[in-house]
């Protein structure tokens, strides 16, 4: 059997790769892909610790953690779409016309 | 040494081989094979048929549309496994409840349906 | 198997966030079967009254004592109903701003006004949950109707980039706290915040890294919410390119539903820590946010995207009362202001019971105010300047006292109070929040607080000048009046001047208000 801290790391990788694309990526999908990425990190980790804990807190919780991701994934890509017919790019550094 | 990883030896070993595989093959073709090229050998092949225009094509948004909507009303669904599962034990009161969840699909699902979201053709 | 004891009674609570469901359901599901030529004016209205009997709903089950519902998912205490009262304030002043603002536009859909009541139904019930997934779900729901109103407008590169700005970042937090969550699920082995409090304070002994890691995450994604510095890069674009009413819903709702959840977390799940720590947190976030937020805003020229940048300070004085919260030794020979010292209780209790009423105080305040102030910026701008970016010039402000002294009186009272100058509402919440920083001995903080706050009357009153001391500029736009945003400016108006005078009623409430359940 595969150790708890196993999952708990690769989860932490994860979220941290996630982060780091939101943070550095310029195209809007791929932000929005990286986004999703720490959702399912904070997911992996809720599983792994419910084997821990031998409790079905956690795989209830990732249920609705992935029903709220499916909603914001409709939400996000409308208005990513959005973003896009009104400029004609995706490129987060193009979507910057508001004086700081 | 026996980490927990062990019995997974075998696996990573074949994952290797598969991956090396993977680089040797068209490395081998390329570099042994006999290249001849004439013009309709270079063109795309797209079935036999005459290829026209180039392969990325914008989609219509409706497919957008289509594409979002499938994936909240599917991914809704999750909430029905455990409570079919559990359906005997959860007894009225769970059926209520997913009575009054189902309401609240339909409410969306009329919404969508009469703005015309749905409509493939038009 | 046994079934959880959930009776009837449980869903008393949900009254307020069902009625505000129920009226967006109506909404929504009698738009598509409008015409597109059909009149709409019956939608804002609808609005409005749910907010109304929403508001009425929350006001009575504020004297139901606090208790646990739904097995503790969620809880019923005055806090949480004053919350929601604030929330259908903020709402139905919103909703009425949008009259004539969706009309300028040929945007008027009953989606629209479904979005808003959906989103504060969200916040209501943030306000109430009481167990971290509860509480994702419903930051969730209010999230993701807000990305979608700001969105909303689809003619002009605005409102697009904006809705985009703050969904990335909107989604990014949500996701931050979700994996603090998952953190202290994995040190506590319980979401709910009340069975928390033991398990944390023997996980800090085994597992201090996971719990401090897991907090300062929870603690990250909430100041993203209520825009603290250094999480409030979002704010200014997101408030400038969102419709403007939507601006308004935003600061006041969004900010006060993020406040009530974070409080309830960190007062609940905070028993079990070293107090230190959040006292350490939220202060230093308080004393970022103060002086960054106040600083941004003096050289704004944009009416909007000042007060942007002022909602960020006054999330700066709010974190001061938060940070009161977590004081464990109160400076005893500091209680010269505090009037409550005479109710008893130790005194502790009562500094904390105070700074609860000051922070709920506070955004009561703020919501009448900024609400307003949006509203009028909403009144004066014209879609064509939109992406000139001259639609919030002050020199609209210009002269306006010339030509709408009525409006230009209510801006008066709106800035005065946002300033916290006397005799305003403004002026009383933000003396209370600093009567009760002071009575723990958060002295330094306080002073900061003040200062700032003083600086900040020089940006606030240079919109009083522009509109009293500053000709109409020549060629200057005609003044529409509508009914909605005249109704919510009398509101907005009447009730910042008279609740600065005479608390009344109000007064009443809150004094009931600053129990939190399970403190």
């Amino acid at each position: 059997m595969v150790p708890i801290t196993y999952y708990l790391l690769l989860a932490a990788a994860l979220f941290c790769m996630g982060m780091f694309g939101v943070l550095v990526r310029t195209n809007a999908l791929v932000v929005f892909m990286c986004v999703e990425l720490m959702l399912n990190a904070a997911n992996l980790t809720f599983l792994a610790f419910a084997r821990m804990h031998g409790d079905g807190i956690g795989h209830v919780s990732a249920f609705f953690v992935i029903a709220v991701a499916a909603a914001e994934a409709a939400i996000g890509l409308a208005i990513v779409i959005a973003v896009f017919r009104s400029r004609g790019t995706v490129n987060v550094d193009d979507i910057r016309t508001m004086k700081h | 040494m026996i980490t927990p990883l062990a019995p997974y030896l075998p696996l990573a070993v074949v994952l290797l081989l598969a991956g090396l595989m993977a680089m040797a093959i068209p490395q081998l073709t390329t570099r042994l094979g006999p290249k001849r090229p004439s013009a309709i050998k270079s063109s795309p092949f797209e079935a036999g048929s005459e290829s026209s225009g180039p392969a990325r094509q914008r989609f219509a948004v409706k497919f957008y549309v289509v594409a979002l909507l499938f994936i909240v009303f599917d991914v809704e669904a999750v909430f029905l496994y455990p409570w079919a599962v559990n359906f005997q034990a959860l007894g009225w009161f769970g059926y209520v409840e997913m009575l009054v969840f189902a309401a609240t699909l339909i409410v969306g699902l009329i919404y969508v349906w009469k703005k015309g979201a749905l409509d493939w053709e038009s | 198997m046994t079934l959880p004891n959930i009776t009837l009674a449980d869903f008393l609570p949900l009254l307020p966030a069902l009625i505000m469901v129920v009226g967006a359901s109506i909404l929504l599901l009698s738009e598509v079967f409008l015409s597109s030529s059909a009149s709409r004016g019956y939608q804002a209205v609808l609005t409005v009254a749910t907010a109304v009997a929403s508001g009425l709903t929350a006001l009575g089950l504020m004297f139901e004592p606090p208790h646990a519902v739904f097995l503790g998912y969620g809880v019923l205490d005055p806090f949480s109903s004053f919350l929601t009262l604030v929330v259908c304030v903020g709402l139905a002043l919103a909703a009425l701003a949008s009259v004539s603002f969706l009309r300028k536009r040929g945007a008027e859909r009953g989606e629209f006004y479904a979005l808003m009541l959906f989103a504060s139904a969200g916040m209501s019930l943030l306000a109430m949950s009481a167990e971290f997934i509860t509480l994702f779900v419903n930051l969730e729901v209010l999230s993701v109707a807000t990305y979608a109103l700001t969105a909303y407008l689809r003619r002009g590169t605005r409102p697009s980039e904006a809705g985009f700005k703050y969904f990335i970042l909107g989604a990014f937090s949500s996701a931050v706290l979700l994996y603090g969550t998952a953190l202290l699920y994995g040190a506590t082995g319980t979401t709910k915040l009340a069975d928390m409090a033991g398990p944390l304070s023997q996980a800090l002994a085994t597992a201090p890294a996971l719990v401090y890691t897991g907090a300062i995450l929870v603690a990250a994604g909430f100041a993203f919410k209520v825009a603290a510095v250094p999480f409030h890069m979002w704010t200014p674009d997101v408030y400038e390119g969102a419709p403007t009413p939507v601006t308004a819903l935003m600061s006041a709702g969004v900010k006060a539903a993020a406040f009530a959840a974070m409080v309830r977390v960190f007062l609940t799940v905070g028993k079990g820590m070293d107090p230190h720590m959040p006292l350490a947190l939220f202060s230093t976030l308080a004393l970022l946010t103060m002086v960054v937020g106040n600083l941004l805003a003096i050289p704004q020229r944009n009416v909007k995207r000042m007060l942007a940048y002022s909602s960020i300070a006054h999330a700066g004085y709010l974190l001061l009362g938060v940070a009161a919260l977590f004081v464990t030794a109160p400076g005893e020979h500091f209680r010269i202001l505090g009037a409550s010292a005479l109710t008893g209780g130790t005194p502790l209790d009562v500094a904390r019971s105070d700074a609860l009423r000051g922070i709920l105080y506070y955004l009561l305040a703020y919501t009448f105010s900024a609400v307003g102030a949006f509203a009028l910026v909403s009144a004066l701008e014209r879609r064509e300047d939109e992406d000139k970016g001259t639609a919030w010039d002050l020199e609209r402000f210009s002269g306006l006292a010339q030509r709408r002294p009525g409006w230009a009186f209510a801006m008066t009272a709106f800035m005065l109070s946002l300033g916290g100058i006397p005799p305003t509402i403004g002026f009383m919440s933000k003396l209370l929040i600093f009567q009760s920083a002071i009575d723990v001995g958060l002295v330094g903080l306080t002073i900061v607080a003040v200062l700032s706050s003083a600086a900040g009357v020089y940006y606030y009153l240079r919109v009083v000048v522009y509109m009293f001391m500053r000709p109409v500029p020549e060629g200057a736009q005609t003044l529409e009046r509508s009914w909605g945003t005249e109704v919510a400016l009398v509101i907005s108006t009447v009730a910042v001047v008279l609740l600065g005078i005479i608390p009344g009623r109000v007064s009443e409430w809150l004094a009931h208000a600053g129990t939190l359940f399970g403190q």
